[in-house]
């Protein structure tokens, strides 16, 4: 069975020449939840723009991506960009259209696909968002939540087979989070999540990849890896509050637990 | 009125704006006609009247240009009444149809007459964006202005041109990143 | 310098219609042409940048203040038809939704703001970069561009009125070209400030757009400037070259009868009655040569002093 993601010795130069990746290696099965963290300018967006082809912008030969078994190469990035469903950082960049309904229909009208198709896709992407009624919006009079799940629900409705999403919750306010991380349970596709958002982390994901200065430092199971107090505040995060009481599914004398060294490089 | 659909009301928009513009002064039943219908559709659109008005302002300056200039001649008095009669309901006209219809639906109708694509796309985008920049521009002279203790002009004008230049350098930065959330959803 | 409806009669809409939408027609092809695919979106973004841009308040004295127009600055920054492109979509959205400018008159306000202004402020630009090189040289002739189309431009709007009838050519090219000869000053200023500014933050924004495939452009500027020349004959050369007696001469002269089109009012307008002042006509042009002279000399200061000489000169 083919990993949904696999990376080889990812490198990437900016244009002045930095090193914004030197040489990141991981796999992601089908279906895995996988939460990617580290400090501000890791390189974690860079990273998630090679996933679907959007970087590099010229072939350099810096390492390999493939997805679900085919290399991202210029040929076959119109099938990559159906499986591989990117929500920006910014809404403000993703919704580019004047409304919610038109926006969410970019996507399939894209993919080809005939006008009752996208409006199905459309109908059931809003729904699967909790914004049903929100056809006729205007993108730019909807609050930051709003727009982060129009983004979410146009990413959906092109059906893709993996989710990857860069900073979804941050800037919203706490009903927003939760509504948000709601959403994201529900959704059945292999998920890589950038983010700072730890609680999100400790709710959905299984695993946990660190990235540091352009490189992984860490990679394996979520609990080991926030649990481990040294990694965590060595690159730049910390280990969540969520963790520091009892946590629902871990009997409390378990502590050991980050004495536990997890696969690190 | 906000509920018609868009494409008659531009034609008729333009078909008033066109006859007013070419009407010869004579005319004068068309001015009282168009007047009436205007008033009629402002009430039944529930624009209010402030509003309005302070809209119909903006041709002020204008108008007293061409009434002063008009003032020295000694025939053609009438002239700067025409011009302003004009120009309000012409004004009026638009303020009624654009306030009841959405953007959108004005870029479709554009769209169906054969208005080139690239120039659609143009002004969707600038429509879309043109808030969220404004709010950037002012949100950055508000911080400038928070750090400015100083009173020169010269100074002043140095800060408003870098938040100018800023505003540039985001437009241009946020146009690449629209690009590639365009690309990422399957724009060719 | 946006002119309503009813400002401009019917046959000036439409002559000025036909120019703006060939001028317009061609830059979008010029555009598609050669733009880079990823650069599409940035029409749009930098149209919402001059909207933004214009509302910035630059104070001037005792509670006015001036703000950009930016046509010439779009065009250094993006090229001439891509500035031509912008500033259109700026024009159309100020219309509609901010009822700034009429919509018969959209023809003349593109004519003058999108295509004259970017154009000719393109090419003055251009010229000017060729003989002073370097960023000071590009600062100097950016201002003095920016002055030269602000001023031209408005010319151009009063020939549009004179020809509508609305206000004598001896009262609107006077008024509009001595007004907009101080507006420009600071359209130049204000222009070369934020060039400067974009420059220092990010100097490869301005190389990319630049100065290279010379036949291609030149013959992309050789249309414009015949379309450029055309407008300025119908609206402005009648009135420069003849008596300032009235739009009825200028008619009989270029072998049209004023009364064929829809006539805006039942009788001509008479001239000013007023002793002297077709010596403002004659003033007024002498004045714009010879400021054009003072802000050449001003923008070359202006450069001098923004740009320290590099140290390793």
């Amino acid at each position: 069975m083919n990993a949904a993601i696999e990376i080889t010795n990812l490198k990437y130069r900016y244009h002045d020449g930095t090193e914004a990746l030197r040489g990141v290696s991981f796999c992601i099965a089908p279906g895995e939840c996988v939460a990617l963290l580290g400090p501000n300018g890791s390189g974690k967006s860079t990273l998630l723009l090679h996933l679907n082809g959007i970087l590099p912008e010229k072939l350099s030969g810096g390492g390999t991506v493939k997805i679900l078994g085919e290399p991202v190469a210029p040929k076959n990035l119109e099938t990559i960009r159906r499986q591989v469903g990117l929500v920006f950082q910014d809404p403000d960049d993703q919704l580019f259209c004047p409304t919610v309904q038109e926006d969410v229909a970019f996507g399939p009208q894209q993919l080809g696909l005939g006008d009752a198709e996208v409006a199905a896709r459309v109908q059931k992407a809003l729904a699967q968002a909790g914004l049903a009624d929100f056809g006729r919006r205007a993108t730019h009079h909807l609050s930051h939540g709003e727009k982060r799940r129009v983004c979410l629900a146009g990413v959906l409705a092109c059906e893709p087979v993996i989710l990857i999403l860069d900073e979804p919750t941050s800037d919203l306010d706490p009903r927003g989070r939760r509504e948000f991380k709601a959403l994201l349970r529900q959704i059945p596709a292999t998920k890589l999540i950038a983010t700072h958002d730890l609680e999100l982390v400790v709710e959905l994901c299984s695993r946990a990849i660190v990235l540091d200065r352009g490189s992984v430092v860490a990679d394996g199971p979520m609990l080991e890896l926030l649990n481990d107090e040294k990694l965590m505040l060595e690159h730049g995060l910390e280990r969540p509050h969520i963790l520091r009481h009892q946590h629902p599914h871990q009997p409390k004398t378990d502590r050991s637990a980050t004495q536990h060294n997890p696969k690190r490089w | 009125m906000h509920r018609l659909p868009a494409a008659p009301k531009l034609g008729l928009a333009l078909v008033i704006i066109v006859v007013t513009v070419l009407a010869p002064v004579q005319w004068r039943a068309w001015f009282i006609g168009v007047a009436v219908l205007l008033v009629l559709t402002a009430w039944l659109s529930q624009l209010p009247l402030l509003f309005l008005f302070r809209r119909l302002l903006v041709l002020s300056p204008f108008v007293l240009g061409v009434v002063l200039v008009n003032a020295f001649q000694l025939a053609g008095c009438a002239n700067w009444l025409v011009v302003a009669v004009k120009s309000v309901l012409c004004l009026l006209t638009v303020i009624l149809v654009s306030n009841t219809t959405p953007f959108s639906q004005i870029l479709r109708v554009l769209k169906s007459i054969r208005v080139p694509a690239l120039l659609i796309t143009t002004l969707a985008l600038m429509h879309r964006y043109l808030f969220v920049l404004m709010d950037e521009s002012e949100r950055m002279r508000r911080a400038r202005a928070s750090r400015t203790f100083t009173r020169g002009r010269r100074f002043h004008w140095n800060t408003l041109a870098t938040v100018v230049g800023q505003l540039f350098i985001r437009a241009s930065e946020r146009a690449e990143r629209i690009y590639d959330a365009m690309c990422a959803r399957g724009w060719k | 310098m946006h002119i309503p409806d009813g400002f401009i009669d019917g046959r000036t809409a439409a002559v000025t219609a036909v120019i703006s939408a060939a001028g317009v027609g061609f830059a979008l092809r010029q555009v598609r042409r050669e733009l880079p695919h990823r650069r599409v979106p940035l029409l749009g973004l930098a149209a919402a940048f001059l909207f933004a841009a214009q509302m910035v308040n630059f104070p001037v004295a005792g509670g006015t203040s001036g703000h950009l127009v930016g046509g010439t600055l779009v065009a250094a920054l993006l090229g001439p038809s891509a500035a031509v492109v912008v500033v259109t979509t700026v024009l159309i959205v100020q219309c509609f939704l901010f009822q700034d400018g009429g919509v018969l008159a959209l023809g003349a306000n593109v004519f003058n703001m999108a295509i004259l202004n970017s154009v000719v402020g393109y090419m003055i630009y251009r010229m000017v970069c060729h003989w002073l090189t370097g960023i000071r040289g590009r600062v100097t002739a950016i201002a003095f561009a920016a002055w030269c189309a602000t001023v031209l431009a408005a010319i151009c709007c009063a020939g549009q009125l004179a020809w509508s009838g609305t206000i004598p050519w001896s009262v609107a090219f006077p008024a509009m070209a001595t007004v907009h000869m101080f507006i420009g000053v600071g359209e130049g200023l204000i222009s070369a400030l934020v060039f400067l500014a974009v420059y220092r933050a990010r100097p490869d924004l301005i190389t990319e757009t630049t100065l290279t495939d010379q036949p291609q452009r030149l013959g992309e500027l050789v249309r414009y400037g015949l379309l450029a020349t055309l407008g300025v004959a119908v609206f402005i050369a009648p009135f420069a070259c003849s008596w300032p007696d009235g739009l009825d001469s200028v008619a009989e002269k270029f072998g049209f009868s004023h009364k064929m089109a829809a006539p805006l009012l039942a009788t001509p307008v008479p001239d000013y009655q007023m002793p002297g002042i077709h010596w403002a006509v004659g003033a007024t042009a002498a004045a714009g040569a010879l400021g054009s002279l003072i802000v050449f000399a001003l923008a070359l200061l202006m450069g001098r002093w923004l740009v320290p000489k590099p140290k390793d000169a």
